[in-house]
């Protein structure tokens, strides 16, 4: 890999890190449904880390890891963000290109960190080792964010002023703003915690070691498996409950710019999603960060799903409301990016009702750690994230690499895992929530429950993992050989990515930067007057660029 | 590509917002960010492409006091919770460091008062005198330290002790980046193309003035929380 400064190139290294991040976090799932069976025989070295007794809990953690930090928190801020923002706002670079390479390599070194962690035998070590590797990511994400955050007040192009921002970069801007405040704040309790496990300080109170520490703090000397597993899902769940609305901004940015580009509509009351947008991220600060600071970084509550679940309630409304009224009567065309935003809409309203379950609290207290939150977190976090980045991959795709992915492939793919999803994680409810019914004692092994169940979910998540390889295989293909674009904007889209060649040369926009004249959403009929004698060369089309120029709107 | 040459449409649709986009109004050569200088001018003395390191010094500012802000909730629902809770006896030392770090503030201020009625000898002097004091400080905190460990109080003490090394070890931290930046502005021999000599010594006086005043902070918490 060359160590490059350019935006587009750091964008691109963090996107093939999420692809390497999310196959292998898949492969990970499928082996704690299956467990390591038929690998042991073969592989003697991973028979012989398989036999410690924590392996489920840590191949959790591992699979949790790998995908909340690596895909859902690096892929839509730092992957796309880094590439397109700076060209949707008409800057040439971040505003710092040092420090973007330099947190692209501390993820990167982070990965490295984290997946290691995994293979030491002695699992403390192991653990110190896991909090090191977050601790770095929160380090890189916070620099990151900062530049994300000065990019967007300081190299806006000319013209560019925030009402014509796109959704898109108020998605980032927000999510940086965001992240800087929860990454602070998780860089201090990690700090601290990890002066307790190194140096044996005693920053976290009894009540409160009791969980993160427990087995130094309780059974010196013995270990115990099980205390150590729950041990890891805890201190993961400490830093992941921030994770989900750092991965969830950028995705309703994209899926609302999508909607509209493919609806060939004005984004529905524009200036209420931003509103939203900046709704999610205060709530979500508001609330992760009130509880963090009222409990001395106490990590655990049993409430945080309700919460979670709670606040998330208004915007998200203004959200799905904006959606359905940009989509309402329009000619919507089903590309496949479409599609997958579509998709997202769909999930996320899905989870919107069984979060309303969550958010009372006594189900939550009783459905924590069951099948029913598993389903809900992977429907709405994981898998809608996974199809926003999906929708923007394919919306993309033309304008990083000057070649089409292949559409009716892409149509298979999205409905294949749109199918497999929903037969994995739906009967995951129900699964979850007759486990845990009053009275009944019915568990997942035993007779009460249909055994159908679960091998149906098994097969289910078998299919739908090998559905990946056909987008695996239409990438590397479409890469190759897919067909080439010839035109700068192939989806007949607004902002300034599209007024440059593809993919954009290095300097982005050539000899003079663009300047913008409108907002981003200026689909449809006309929003400015047009002179009455223009004879008209944009009249005819159904949209008009951010850096086209109004009298060209009337020039012949 | 469309959009270079109507000045005129430009100018007046930006004075129908009000303002031009990041608040640069476009002017002869069009659109232009930081790349370039000194296409564009702005009213203030301040030159556009330099608004990043401003923006950057606040930002990162505000990130580290909620880093710290975090520490303190944590000292203080720790405080509240402990049963027994035995209290560090701030060394002596400490309070002259605290004046040590005050008066390097003040040569700060002075030096960039020299630098702006460009008297560069002046303002070498006073420059090089705070990052003496600067350095003075740390060497002043690890003596605190060393007496601290001399009465038997260690990190992994207790609760209080472990607060105490770990508040003025990460001030300490983030006082040497200080120092660096301090170093950093006085090696510089001319006027860089991005980044000039004045408003390098004004963003590192902004972190300078709040790690003056962060310390302030946690030495009050200290002594309140003992």
């Amino acid at each position: 890999m060359r160590f490059s400064s350019d935006h587009k190139a750091i964008g691109l290294h963090y996107l093939w890190l999420a692809l390497l991040s999310v196959f292998v976090g898949m492969a990970l799932s499928l082996l704690l449904r299956f467990g390591f069976a038929g690998a042991e025989a073969r592989l003697p070295w991973l028979a012989e880390w398989a036999a410690a007794p924590q392996r489920n809990g840590t191949l959790a953690v591992l699979h949790g890891s790998l995908m909340v930090f690596f895909v859902l928190t690096a892929a839509p801020q730092a992957g796309f963000g880094s590439y397109f923002l700076p060209l949707q706002i008409g800057a040439r670079e971040m505003a710092f290109p040092a420090l973007s390479r330099l947190t692209l390599w501390a993820t990167v070194i982070s990965f490295a960190i984290i997946t290691s962690s995994f293979f030491i035998p002695a699992a403390e070590r192991g653990l110190n080792l896991w909090i090191t590797g977050v601790a770095l990511f929160c380090l890189a994400s916070l620099v990151s964010a900062i530049n994300f955050t000065v990019t967007v007040i300081d190299l806006r192009g000319a013209g560019m002023s925030l009402p014509r921002l796109p959704l898109t970069v108020w998605a980032w801007f927000i999510n940086a703003l965001l992240g800087m405040l929860i990454f602070s704040i998780l860089l201090g309790s990690v700090t601290l915690l990890l002066s307790d496990r190194l140096a044996g300080t005693h920053f976290f109170s009894y009540s409160v070691r009791a969980f993160m520490l427990a087995p130094a703090a309780q059974v010196p000397g013995a270990f115990s498996p099980v205390i150590h597993q729950v041990l890891w899902q805890r201190l993961f769940w400490f830093f992941a409950q921030a994770q989900v609305y750092v991965a969830m901004l950028p995705c309703f940015g994209i899926v609302t710019h999508l909607l509209a580009t493919f609806a060939r509509r004005p984004v529905w009351k524009e200036r209420a999603v931003v509103l939203a947008l900046c709704g999610v991220g205060l709530f979500g600060f508001c609330i992760w960060g009130e509880h963090m600071f009222a409990s001395g970084l106490d990590p655990y509550s049993p409430l945080v799903f309700a919460v979670l679940a709670w606040s998330l309630g208004l915007p998200a409304a203004v959200l799905l409301m904006s959606w359905f009224a940009t989509l309402w009567r329009a000619r919507l065309q089903f590309t496949t990016a479409a599609l997958f935003s579509l998709g997202f809409v769909a999930l996320f309203l899905t989870g919107g009702a069984s979060g309303v379950l969550l958010a009372r609290s006594d189900i939550a207290r009783a459905a924590a750690n069951s099948d029913f939150v598993t389903g809900h977190f992977h429907l709405v976090m994981g898998i809608a994230a996974t199809f926003a980045l999906l929708a923007a991959l394919f919306f993309w795709f033309p304008k990083m690499f000057g070649r089409r992915l292949h559409e009716s492939l892409g149509k298979v793919h999205f409905w294949l895992t749109f199918a497999g999803v929903c037969c994995v994680f739906l009967p995951m409810h129900w699964l979850g929530l007759v486990e845990t019914s009053p009275g009944s004692n019915f568990h997942a092994g035993d007779a009460g429950v249909p055994a159908v169940i679960p091998a149906f979910i098994l097969v289910a998540m078998v299919v739908t993992i090998a559905v990946q390889l056909i987008f695996l295989g239409n990438l590397l293909w479409s890469l190759l050989r897919g067909e080439t674009v010839a035109e700068c904007n192939p989806w007949r889209a607004t902002t300034l990515e599209w007024s440059v060649p593809s993919p954009p040369p290095p300097d982005d926009f050539g000899a003079t930067l663009p300047a913008v004249y409108r907002g981003a959403y200026e689909f449809g009929a006309p929003v400015l007057p047009v002179p009455a004698a223009a004879t008209v060369r944009w009249v005819d089309k159904d949209f008009r660029p951010q850096h086209l120029a109004p009298d060209e709107t009337a020039a012949s | 590509m469309p959009g270079k040459l109507a000045q005129h449409d430009i100018e007046l649709i930006i004075e129908d917002i009000g303002r031009g986009g990041g608040g640069k109004p476009p002017q002869r050569n069009g659109g232009d960010d930081g790349d370039s200088d000194g296409a564009r001018r702005r009213d203030s003395s301040r030159p556009p492409q330099q608004n990043r390191y401003y923006t950057a010094v606040i930002v990162a500012i505000v990130a580290i006091l909620v880093f710290f802000l975090a520490l303190a909730s944590a000292y203080i629902v720790r405080r509240g919770s402990s049963a027994n809770w035995t209290p560090v006896h701030i060394p002596p030392i400490l309070w002259v460091n605290t004046l040590v770090l005050l008066l390097s503030s003040a040569t700060l201020e002075f030096a960039r008062r020299k630098l702006a009625k460009a008297d560069f000898t002046a303002f070498g002097k006073l420059w090089m005198l705070t990052t003496i004091l600067g350095l003075l400080f740390l060497a002043g905190q690890f003596v605190g330290w060393r007496q601290l460990q001399a009465q038997g109080v260690f990190l992994a003490s207790n609760a209080a002790s472990s607060f105490f090394y770990v508040f003025t070890g990460a001030h300490a931290v983030h006082l040497f980046g200080g120092v660096i930046a301090l170093l950093y502005v006085a090696a510089r021999k001319s006027d860089g193309t991005r980044l000039s000599r004045s408003a390098a010594a004004e963003v590192t006086s902004y972190y300078w003035h709040f790690m003056d005043a962060l310390w302030v902070f946690l030495l009050a918490l200290i002594y309140i929380g003992r």
